[in-house]
């Protein structure tokens, strides 16, 4: 808890940052108190969580390492945020008279660097700011999650994020190149930029999906790539059976091929967004191809060599997959259109993304679904598709919908999502996947850290007590809160 | 028991169209097979209007629900979803290589029809226009060919009684609130509620089979005969002009700007006014 009281903590930060960068609107502070995790109570803007005392925004490095140091000296618990759309309870203000540090004004793009191929930008920079820039002259951070339009880059790599190109691409972790971060007691950590190096534990992945809880990301430095659009190559199919379309996914990537995108829909899935070409109780697989035109094509040919291989799958015109590859991503738009058919149908949809090695991942998907429909009340949809494939597994991203049903805003997370997260998450740690592929542990699955370290939870503990003795950074996220 | 029958279309969205997408065929169609379709946002109105009915007469009296669409086989999707949320009756009538964008006599002799033989119900609900097509005719011809009064703008509807339905449609400067009896055409417009509810897993399995009764254009012989003796050609298509001309103001301060913008841009339209 705060050595301090609300105002004191507030009159600190005026004097640290000024009172235009202090925002203490209650509204503000209402609506800075929780993330897209509590998505319904937003709807209904009902707000269960601690109200923070200040919401600051913060201008520099320096700033924020002031910041932290107050903090630090009198255990105020910090949030850091940018972009505002984390959907796994990470913005959450656990505790009383949390300060959230916004560093979304820090959004300068510090260096282009066509030579070396890297970008270095502050965290508060959008993805889509950055990356529009960059294709403009040719070139893309070849990230785009379905967020781009919201998110921003420091919470990209707090987040441990994936883009739907990701097969290509990889993960952020693969594309982060060098950092700066603050540490609770204000100590400025630079990791420079170079292609690699073999000088111990690669520390950057301390920073990288720290949500957070350790650290305030400062400035990342990304990898970027040519921009060839006119390259892509579109393929799509559908088929019976879910299990074949995983052996499809581990054949192509087993294979050696690299598509930007390789994603097998389930029909219930799939039915939301491709029924216009899919018969009721098919599914569906996409593969687009990218890059220079020799390896875009090859890419593509190969591809449909492996397909051809499963007489199940039929091919289906690829103007099809490339309509739909032009629609994305979500923006401001669209989910305040999703609130407003909340609002009217009380019918809400959520997602949670799991992976799982080749070995369990149908098991993971084909259980998981059908305790929820047996077990969670007033489901309308239960459906998931894969996204994001490796050599040696791919991802599960489970969609659901439910109504809720004689249910209080401040209930439905306990009585519904709580629920199904819960059958995931034992479904999974049953057979030896992982409880979180890309939106992060948050606090909504911080419940389940134990059973998905194991041993190893050591390490991420160590890790906390070290660079965050006093518990200021993001308590309650990673690690849960002690009741 | 107030019979109530419920033409819908379904109809491709028009939002994933890019500008590129817009382009004539020899036929002066636009190619709209690669985007997926969604109700009609009147008609799931007007949907939605229907199942609340149930809820408001809380028992007290039944509905039977016949839908009616036009269209081919993708709509059974949509029947399917109106079959788990209880409808009594659904019909679709497959319009074979009929071109009905632009046609609302057809459809409107098809949904009378329909009625006068099928249904018999003691109200038709239905969207006012949809996107395609956009004539805005189809509850008035309805109306017209049945000898039925119309209420338009329709924006909601209670129940009044055994027979009689309570409606709340937008005029001019306003709303009225009328008691109308049936038969009646309910022509709904711009409705608070646009979203239609959804069922729930077990009710698709519940009901969701129920068998959907698919007609032909031939069964309506009134409607085909209008087919062969159209009483407009569709002579050519224009697409709209959407672009925008921007102007960058560009002075030292933002005074200066604001003092330029409303010089030269918002003085002269303030005096008209």
């Amino acid at each position: 808890m705060a050595l301090m009281k609300r105002e004191q903590i507030v009159e600190g930060l005026i004097e640290i940052l000024g009172s235009e960068n202090v925002i203490t609107d209650e509204q503000v502070l209402k609506e800075s108190s929780n993330d897209r995790y509590r998505k319904y109570e937003q709807v209904c803007e009902v707000y269960t969580q601690p109200i923070p005392a200040a919401v600051v925004y913060v201008h520099s490095t320096e700033e924020v390492a002031q910041v932290l140091k107050f903090a630090n000296e009198y255990q105020i618990n910090i949030v850091p945020r940018t972009g505002h759309s984390a959907i796994e309870g990470g913005l959450e203000t656990a505790l009383e008279n949390s300060v959230v540090v916004d560093g979304s004004k820090m959004n300068k793009v510090l260096k282009v660097d066509k030579y070396n191929m890297q970008v270095t930008c502050q965290c508060g920079v959008p993805l889509q700011d950055l990356d529009d820039m960059l294709q403009e002259q040719g070139y893309t951070t070849g990230h785009s999650p379905q967020s781009k339009p919201l998110a921003q880059m420091g919470g990209l790599v707090a987040t441990r994020s994936i883009g739907q190109f990701s097969t290509l691409y990889g993960g952020i972790e693969d594309m982060v190149v060098g950092l700066e971060a603050v540490f609770p007691n204000g100590k400025i950590c630079r990791i420079k930029n170079v292609p690699r190096r073999s000088v111990g534990p690669d520390i950057r992945n301390i920073i990288i999906g720290n949500e957070g809880a350790l650290c305030y990301i400062t400035e990342v430095t990304v990898k970027i790539f040519k921009y060839r659009p006119e390259n892509n190559c579109f393929m799509g199919y559908t088929l019976d059976n879910m299990k074949t379309g995983f052996e499809v996914l581990r054949e192509v990537m087993v294979e050696g091929y690299k598509p930007s995108i390789a994603r097998l829909y389930d029909p219930a899935d799939g039915g939301m967004s491709f029924s216009h070409f899919a018969a009721p109780g098919k599914s569906v697989l996409i593969f687009t191809a990218e890059g220079p035109a020799a390896i875009a094509e090859a890419t593509a040919a190969g591809i449909k060599e492996i397909v051809s291989r499963f007489t199940e799958c039929e091919p289906v015109d690829p103007k099809y997959i490339e309509k739909w590859f032009s629609h994305l991503n979500w923006g401001a738009e669209q989910i305040a259109q999703e609130r407003e058919e909340i609002r009217a149908t009380k019918n809400i949809g959520i997602t949670t993304e799991v992976s799982g090695c080749w070995d369990c991942i149908y098991e993971i998907y084909d259980t998981a679904r059908k305790r929820i429909m047996e077990e969670v009340p007033d489901i309308t949809l239960i459906g998931g598709h894969s996204s994001h494939s490796y050599i040696n597994g791919t991802n599960m991203y489970f969609v659901y919908y439910y109504n809720i049903v004689d249910c209080p805003p401040e209930e439905e997370i306990n009585k519904y999502h709580n629920l199904i997260n819960q059958i995931i998450c034992e479904q999974v740690v049953k057979y030896g996947g992982s409880i979180a592929h890309h939106h992060g542990l948050g606090k909504a699955r911080a419940h389940y850290v134990h059973e998905e370290y194991g041993s190893s939870f050591y390490m991420l503990d160590t890790l906390k007590k070290a660079f965050d003795p006093n518990g200021i950074m993001n308590m309650g996220t990673l690690i849960p809160l002690r009741k | 028991m107030m019979k109530l029958l419920l033409p819908f279309s379904i109809t491709p969205d028009l939002e994933a169209l890019s500008e590129k997408d817009w382009v004539f065929t020899s036929d002066l169609k636009v190619d709209t097979s690669f985007t997926p379709l969604d109700w009609n946002s009147f008609d799931e109105s007007a949907l939605e209007m229907s199942l609340k009915l149930s809820n408001q007469a809380e028992g007290s009296f039944c509905f039977y629900r016949y839908a009616l669409t036009v269209g081919e086989m993708p709509c059974d999707r949509f029947l399917k979803t109106l079959a788990a949320l209880k409808f009594d009756e659904l019909f679709r009538v497959n319009p074979g290589d009929a071109d009905l964008r632009f046609r609302p006599e057809v459809i409107a002799r098809i949904i009378a029809s329909f009625a006068q033989t099928y249904a018999h119900p003691d109200f038709i609900l239905m969207g006012r226009q949809k996107q395609v097509g956009d004539n805005a005719c189809t509850p008035l011809l309805t109306a017209e060919l049945l000898g039925w009064p119309c209420v338009t703008q329709v924006i909601e509807i209670e129940p009044a009684d055994e027979h009689r339905l309570r409606v709340t449609s937008a005029v001019d400067g306003g709303t009225a609130v009328q008691t109308i009896s049936a038969p009646c055409v309910l022509s709904v417009g711009d409705a608070p509620c646009t979203y239609l509810r959804v069922p729930t897993l077990k009710d698709k399995m519940t009901y969701g089979k129920k068998a959907i009764t698919v007609m032909k254009l031939e069964d309506f012989p009134e409607a085909e005969v209008l087919l062969s003796s159209p009483n407009a050609e569709l002579c050519s298509l224009t697409p709209i002009h959407r672009e925008r001309e921007g102007v960058l103001i560009e002075a030292d301060t933002p005074e200066e700007k604001a003092e330029i913008l409303y010089r030269d841009y918002l003085k002269g339209r303030l005096e008209r006014l």
